[in-house]
C-alpha cells in the first residue's frame, strides 16, 4: 500500500540540524504535536500496513520566510530508506522555478511537484504559473496540488477551490494533475474534473471534522454516493493519510469502512499510486 | 534528603501495547543513592498509562483488550473536533479515557536501597495511541 500525501514536519533528527524547521512546523503548517525520531514515522506505516509513503515539501519561504520542509530534507530522508518517495516543490513566482526543478528531479531524484497555492500565495490559474506546469509535463512528473480547505494559518480559502485548476488542466493534458484533500469542501468541483479529464486524479487525505470514518461516511456514501467511487473513479483515487496531522492507520480503517471491492481498494491503495509514479522498482 | 528525578524515554511499536519498566525502576533507585524513601512513577502523557498488575502476557492483553471495549473506538466522543493548538482534530478520546481509567503514576517503599513490591507486582508503561516515543519520570526521595 502507498501513502500518497504526508509531510515530513516532525522528524526530531532535523530540529537541530536545520534553522527554520521548527518554526516553519509550529507557525506556517500549524501543528502543535511533539517531533518524534524518524522510527516513529515508520512504526506508524508498519501498524497501517503501508509500504511506502510520498513525502511532501511546500516551498513557501517567499510567502511565510521558511519552507515547510526542503528539496533537500525530503531527499535526505529518501536515501535513508527506500519506503520514501520524495517530491519537490518550488516556488512557481520566483526566477529559475523551472531549473531549480529540473535541479530536483535529475539531481535530487525526486518524483514529482508538489504545489500549495494558499500557503505559497499564488493563483494556480495565473499566466505567470503556467511554465512551471510546462516544465512538470516535460520531466513526465505529476503535479500535486493543494485543494480545498487548508488548516494552515493565513491561507485564502478560495484560492483552495479546485475549477481554479480547470484551466492548466486543459491547457496541459500530458500532465498528470493530482487534486489533493478531495477538494474538500468543494468535492463535486473535484469530482466533476476528475471525471471528464483524464489527466485528473484526487488524493483522499480529507478530514475536516468528526473521526476519520464518520468523516468518510459523510463525504464517500452521503455527498459522492459510494457508487460513483467504485464505478466511476477507481482508477482516478488515491489514497493520502495527510501524516502527521492524522495517524495514517485510522486513515487505511476509515477508507476499509467503505463499501467498495477489493479490487476498487487495491486500486486506490496501491496500483493507481504506482501507476501515477511510474514505480517499477520492488522495495529491497 | 536526596531528590532524584530521572526522565526515560521509550518508542512504542503498536498502537495500544503494555510495556514492563519494572527493571528501569529497580535501576533508577539502586543508582540514586536512597537507601529509605519513596519512589514515584509517572507518564508525562495524556494519552498513556502507568500501571501495577502481574508481569504474564495474559494479563497485558487482557488488560488491553478489556479496556478497549470499554472504551471503543467506534462511538460518540465531543474530542472529535479541530483542536487549533494542535493543528489537526483530535479522535483520541478512547486513548485519554483509558489513560483515565487506568491511571498515570505509581507509588512504592524503597528499603535498604530497594524497591518493596509484591513478588508478582510489576511496573507497566501502557501505550494507548502509538506507536510515538514517550517520556516517563521516576522520582526517588528519602536518605
Amino acid at each position: 500500500m502507498i501513502d500518497f500525501h504526508t509531510h515530513p514536519v516532525l522528524i526530531r533528527e532535523f530540529v537541530a540540524k536545520y534553522p527554520g524547521y521548527e518554526r516553519a512546523a509550529r507557525e506556517v503548517f500549524n501543528i502543535g504535536n511533539n517531533f518524534q525520531p524518524l522510527e516513529t514515522f515508520l512504526l506508524q506505516m508498519d501498524v497501517a500496513g503501508i509500504e511506502r509513503a510520498v513525502l511532501l515539501p511546500i516551498a513557501c519561504e517567499r510567502a511565510r520566510k521558511d519552507a515547510v520542509s526542503s528539496n533537500e530534507q525530503v531527499a535526505e530522508l529518501c536515501t535513508m530508506t527506500k519506503r520514501f518517495i520524495g517530491f519537490a516543490s518550488v516556488d512557481p513566482l520566483e526566477n529559475g522555478a523551472a531549473r531549480e526543478l529540473e535541479n530536483a528531479v535529475r539531481d535530487l531524484r525526486l518524483k514529482g511537484l508538489k504545489l500549495d497555492p494558499a500557503l505559497q500565495e499564488f493563483r494556480p490559474n495565473a499566466s505567470n504559473v503556467f511554465p512551471i506546469y510546462e516544465t512538470a509535463a516535460a520531466l513526465k512528473i505529476p503535479v500535486l496540488l493543494h485543494t480545498g480547505m487548508s488548516w494552515a494559518p493565513q491561507t485564502a480559502l478560495e484560492i483552495g477551490k479546485p475549477l481554479l485548476l480547470e484551466e492548466p488542466i486543459r491547457q496541459f493534458p500530458k500532465l498528470n494533475f493530482v487534486l489533493a484533500h478531495f477538494g474538500w469542501p468543494w468535492v463535486w468541483e473535484a469530482t466533476a474534473l476528475a471525471l471528464k479529464y483524464p489527466n485528473v486524479f484526487l488524493d483522499m487525505s480529507c478530514l475536516y471534522y468528526d473521526s476519520p470514518k464518520e468523516f468518510y461516511q459523510s463525504v464517500f456514501s452521503k455527498r459522492i454516493p459510494t457508487t460513483v467511487i467504485e464505478r466511476s473513479l477507481r482508477d482516478k483515487l488515491v489514497f493520502g493519510s495527510n501524516y502527521p496531522r492524522v495517524e495514517i492507520t485510522n486513515m487505511v480503517h476509515a477508507l476499509k469502512s467503505l463499501p467498495l471491492t477489493e479490487g476498487c481498494l487495491q486500486k486506490i491503495l496501491k496500483e493507481n499510486a504506482e501507476r501515477l509514479l511510474g514505480l517499477t522498482d520492488a522495495i529491497q | 534528603m536526596i531528590i532524584k528525578l530521572e526522565r526515560i524515554t521509550l518508542q512504542t511499536r503498536k498502537h495500544n501495547e503494555a510495556i514492563d519498566i519494572t527493571a528501569k525502576v529497580d535501576n533508577v533507585v539502586r543508582t540514586s543513592g536512597v537507601k529509605n524513601g519513596l519512589v514515584n512513577i509517572l507518564t508525562t502523557h495524556t494519552s498513556s498509562g502507568l500501571l501495577v498488575t502481574e508481569g504474564i502476557p495474559c494479563l497485558e492483553e487482557d488488560i488491553l483488550t478489556h479496556l478497549s471495549r470499554l472504551f471503543p473506538e467506534d462511538v460518540d466522543y465531543h474530542h472529535r473536533r479541530y483542536l487549533d493548538y494542535d493543528g489537526r482534530l483530535g479522535f483520541n478520546a478512547e486513548a485519554h479515557l483509558k489513560s483515565v481509567v487506568g491511571g498515570i503514576s505509581c507509588t512504592f517503599p524503597v528499603e535498604n536501597g530497594e524497591v518493596v513490591r509484591g513478588s508478582r507486582q510489576a511496573v507497566y508503561f501502557m501505550e494507548y495511541d502509538g506507536p510515538l516515543e514517550r517520556t516517563y519520570l521516576v522520582q526517588v526521595l528519602g536518605d
